[in-house]
């Protein structure tokens, strides 16, 4: 009895805690001049999300965010692809000094790097760009995807692969027809990884973008500053959807690969 | 480990050479000509530098200025957001330091002290704001004009708009006879209502913090004139019993003073819900733009000492090296337009500082009638117009700014 | 596939390796060179430790809050941390307890933390616990509290336990996926045989899962640490005027237009970066499995 107490106690807080800040968020989302001690708004108003809805920055803010990720994520997944393939297959000299080579960069703090690497970039020409944001933010997406891939590949059977090769595929046939399907799930959620990570980045997009790209953190960052709890509230929902969708779309993948590293985030 | 350093400069450098040749795009225009400079901005886009943290703001400067620099001149507005002005200022130090010419600053909307760094770094575009052919509705005579914090414009920003601090009350909760009406007084009134008082941390994003406290040390001092000009000896006289004050009042403030709100508006949001008593403003409209904007009651009202209330004019300045020079100069002219003048000082429309110009300037009739007919709706929640000009007095040199930021933060903040 | 032998796997490293050694190399010699106070543009080109000086021992604004705010950030991640580590380990063992279609489900719930970044959790949490938010409503409307000041500071509270609190419910679902999988992977035969053997449940629990999961959740309770030490985010929402966590300093310091202010903002940050690498190494000599995870 008493287990069956406390299984459902935590399931309530699972679910609670995982609940509170969308059901938070619709109701301040949708309210006006609500302040304290008033437990319901007493105006109910689509008027925050119009607002939000019809300010240029917001969709601007959306596009850039989506273009940013998803450029991040498909640079990191292709170029981690080979790395990920070798660390995870083969033993080879040196291979703890490449594994720390990508690890440190996990640790080394968001707020360095992109100190460092706004003056280079300045100089360059990429400070302020889409481009020199999006190339930042694979600092700390790349070691992810590197180590999830790895981490797919050291149980990748490369038999198949020889068989495919002894029944006169060609290499191009075997990449995608057996070497991808095999590796898709990790993909995915490498993918994924990659995506949140660079969606939820904020000092990277701030110090490397100066100002000029917006990103949904961004805005989110100065609304939090701007005070009205209806337009954060607003914002908060517009930021969080792009990811659920994504989770949810990806949900059976992360089941099988759920305990890959997902930090940072 | 040295191979692979140089392999890594060189690859910068590849870099470099490759993004160096992305634009050059010189387009002339003579300044005492402002027909060039208007034809020279035509299909430019300006990158104007703003402090973001007003959606209401933000949205009146794309409605007016974005739409009217379209439909008149062919430019786009770029607003560009920024938490402070200081972001602005340092997106410009940064490019100086990386040597890069053109930037990616045209505009900032700028404050005394940013205005200071960059005047002293010599960072910002030269002789304009005398050129631009609606400085003539400007009082240039007037040295709440000419100097910005007691520092001389120089002709290298040209004023925007004007702002004053001011208090907001809760006329729900308060009659306007029990408002303290000077420092002492509420000092008073903070000692007999525990925890019903703050204000904002004076420092970076919270200026009207560090206004709050150069307020007290003119009443303790006894007068604004001393601090026109910098004076060590003057600041170590003052200071410790400015800190005095504010370390008495601090058992008696919200939290006990253990914290201060950041910035205006999580001052505002303690005020709307009824955790504090008064709210700072800055706006001419008092908090006309606030209830407009949903962040305050609806019977929220400005109100303000009998003396030293500090006030200045806004300003906007020019990087040496803007990109758009034409498009900023054709912008920073169109903010003193009678008309837009008009409609920024109109509390419906959520900008709500005052004019930049003088309205005895400005010749044209039509005009006139209408920055006067908007001085008369500044609405209920404002401050009357002869408070706020009995207890204007001007903004401290800026060397001040600093000491009083530093000193806050380790006298009362830190209490040591 | 034999040709393949011949490819050095360094040359299917070296994308990667390029791009991690450039971006992150050049950012760390650039901010090494600006802490060091070495500027071309502006002509300092004597490298000097004033800024190091500066933050370590100085009567400056940096010097006197840069010990406090080592503290502050010390604790808000040493107890995050800790925190987030007991309270993983029940969630996992009751997950691993559950069968098929509930563990799933329930797994897939610890996913969907995943949907909330770090800032919009706290934008939240101040939503729900500050003394004007949702809880004090609801406290009021039980007449518990007649003003905001009658509820307790919860969140942007001097002892940082609303960044305490923001960071633990975060971390919580994702060390507890990490040691779900270790439970996962194992064979039950130990904890079978350990209860022929007529151990209770807390002696199975403290001789045969603990040893288990112990790596794993060191190695996540690291990253964990790492991350919550040197994230701006959620101390910059949630905290107080001062102390500020070290992050916060940083960047403040780093924004300031005083020149010599920028590099001991970079000075602070290389310092987190130190003390976290130290930490890393520190616990990977401990712990040699780390590298496996």
């Amino acid at each position: 009895m008493s287990q069956r107490l406390s299984t459902y106690t935590l399931q309530l807080l699972l679910y609670g805690v995982l609940a509170t800040p969308l059901v938070l968020f619709a109701v301040y989302a949708f309210s006006e001049r609500w302040f304290f001690p008033a437990l319901v708004p007493q105006e109910w108003t689509a008027s925050p999300f119009a607002r939000l809805l019809s300010d240029r920055r917001t969709l601007q803010g959306l596009g850039e965010s989506l273009s940013i990720a998803a450029a991040a994520s498909l640079l990191s997944l292709a170029i981690s692809f080979p790395a990920a393939r070798t660390l995870g297959l083969r033993a080879f000299r040196g291979r703890q000094a490449a594994w720390l080579a990508f690890f440190v960069p996990t640790v080394v703090p968001p707020l360095a790097i992109g100190m460092g690497l706004n003056i280079f970039f300045l100089q360059i020409g990429l400070a302020g760009s889409m481009l020199g944001v999006t190339l930042a933010h694979l600092v700390p997406t790349l070691p992810y995807t590197i180590f999830t891939l790895s981490s797919v590949f050291a149980r990748y059977d490369e038999n198949y692969e020889h068989q495919a090769l002894a029944l006169g595929a060609n290499p191009v046939q075997i990449f995608f027809r057996i070497t991808l399907r095999l590796v898709f799930p990790g993909l995915v959620v490498a993918g994924l990884f990659a995506f949140l990570i660079s969606w939820s980045q904020y000092l990277l997009t701030l110090l490397i973008g100066g100002g000029r790209v917006l990103t949904l953190p961004m805005l989110l960052f100065s609304s939090v500053s701007g005070g009205n709890p209806a337009s954060i509230a607003a914002l908060s929902l517009l930021f969080v959807t792009p990811p659920v969708l994504v989770i949810a779309a990806t949900a059976r993948y992360l089941g099988q690969h759920g305990a890959a590293v997902q930090e940072q985030y | 480990m040295k191979r692979y350093l140089s392999l890594l400069i060189l690859f910068s450098f590849l870099l470099s050479a490759c993004s160096g040749v992305v634009q050059s795009r010189s387009t002339t225009f003579d300044l005492n000509d402002w027909d060039s400079v208007v034809n020279a901005a035509k299909g430019q886009t300006v990158n104007w530098y703003i402090w973001g943290g007003s959606e209401s703001i933000n949205r009146f400067v794309d409605d007016f200025y974005g739409k009217a620099l379209k439909e008149r001149y062919d430019i786009t507005l770029n607003r560009v957001p920024v938490a402070d002005t200081v972001d602005a200022v340092n997106q410009v130090l940064s490019e100086k330091e990386a040597g890069k010419d053109p930037g990616a600053v045209d505009l900032i909307w700028i404050n005394g002290e940013n205005f200071f760094t960059l005047k002293q770094a010599n960072l910002l575009y030269p002789d304009w704001a005398r050129k631009l052919p609606n400085s003539a509705l400007v009082n240039w005579e007037n040295p709440a004009v000419n100097l910005d914090f007691g520092n001389p414009v120089d002709n290298l920003e040209s004023p925007w708009s004007s702002a004053q601090f001011q208090l907001i009350y809760d006329s729900a909760r308060m009659q306007p006879e029990d408002l303290p009406r000077s420092y002492t007084e509420l000092k008073e009134w903070v000692v007999q209502n525990p925890g019903r008082f703050t204000y904002i941390a004076p420092g970076p994003g919270g200026f009207q913090g560090t206004r709050f406290v150069k307020g007290a040390l003119y009443e303790i001092s006894g007068g604004a004139e001393p601090w026109s000009a910098f004076d060590q000896a003057t600041w170590d006289q003052w200071s410790p019993q400015l800190w005095g004050y504010f370390n008495e009042i601090k058992p008696y403030l919200w939290r006990q003073g253990e914290t201060y709100p950041k910035d205006e508006n999580e001052l505002h949001s303690l005020f709307a819900n009824n955790e504090v008593d008064f709210s700072i403003t800055q706006a001419i409209v008092g908090a006309g733009a606030l209830i407009e904007q949903g962040l305050v009651p609806e019977t929220a009202r400005a109100f303000v000492f009998d003396q030293y209330m500090i006030g200045d004019f806004n300003y906007v300045a020019i990087p040496a090296n803007a990109p758009n020079k034409a498009a900023a100069l054709v912008l920073a002219n169109l903010l003193l337009d009678p008309e837009l003048q008009a409609a920024q000082i109109l509390p419906e429309n959520g900008f709500g500082l005052g004019f930049g110009i003088d309205v005895n300037r400005v010749t044209d009739p039509e005009d006139k009638a209408l920055l006067e007919a908007a001085a008369q709706k500044l609405g209920q929640a404002a401050t009357p117009a002869e408070d706020l000009a009995s207890s204007l007095v001007g903004d401290t040199a800026p060397q001040y700014q600093s000491l009083v930021e530093e000193g806050w933060r380790q006298y009362v903040l830190q209490g040591q | 596939m034999r040709k393949r032998v011949l490819s050095s796997p360094w040359l299917r490293l070296a994308p990667a390796l390029l791009v991690i050694g450039i971006l992150f190399g050049t950012s760390i010699v650039y901010g090494a060179g600006q802490s060091l106070g070495v500027m071309a543009a502006i002509g300092q080109q004597e490298a000097s430790l004033d800024a190091y000086r500066n933050v370590l021992t100085g009567s400056g604004p940096a010097g006197r809050e840069f010990w406090p705010s080592l503290g502050f950030s010390l604790w808000i991640s040493g107890a995050s941390t800790l925190l987030s580590a007991l309270g993983a380990l029940p969630v996992a063992l009751w997950l691993n307890g559950r069968r098929g279609q509930s563990q799933q489900k329930e797994t897939l719930a610890l996913n969907w933390n995943l949907a909330f970044p770090h800032l919009v959790w706290a934008v939240a949490l101040l939503l729900f616990l500050s003394q004007s938010g949702m809880l004090a409503r609801l406290a009021a409307f039980f007449g518990w509290v007649q003003t905001p000041a009658d509820f307790p500071v919860l969140v942007r509270d001097r002892l940082g336990f609303g960044i305490i609190l923001s960071y633990v419910t975060k971390e919580i679902p994702f060390l507890a996926l990490i040691v779900l999988a270790v439970l996962r992977s194992q064979p039950e035969n130990y904890a079978v045989v350990a209860e022929n053997l007529g151990a209770n449940r807390w002696q199975r629990l403290r001789y045969i899962t603990l040893p288990q999961v112990l790596p794993a959740l060191t190695a996540g309770s690291l990253l964990v640490f790492a991350y919550v030490f040197s994230a701006y985010e959620v101390p910059a929402v949630l905290g107080v005027r001062y102390p500020r966590a070290l992050p916060v300093l940083a960047l403040d310091f780093f924004t300031n237009p005083d020149l010599s202010s920028r590099a001991e903002g970079m000075a602070i940050s290389f310092l987190i970066a130190i003390i976290v690498i130290l930490l890393a190494v520190i616990s990977i000599r401990q712990n040699k499995s780390i590298g496996e995870t």
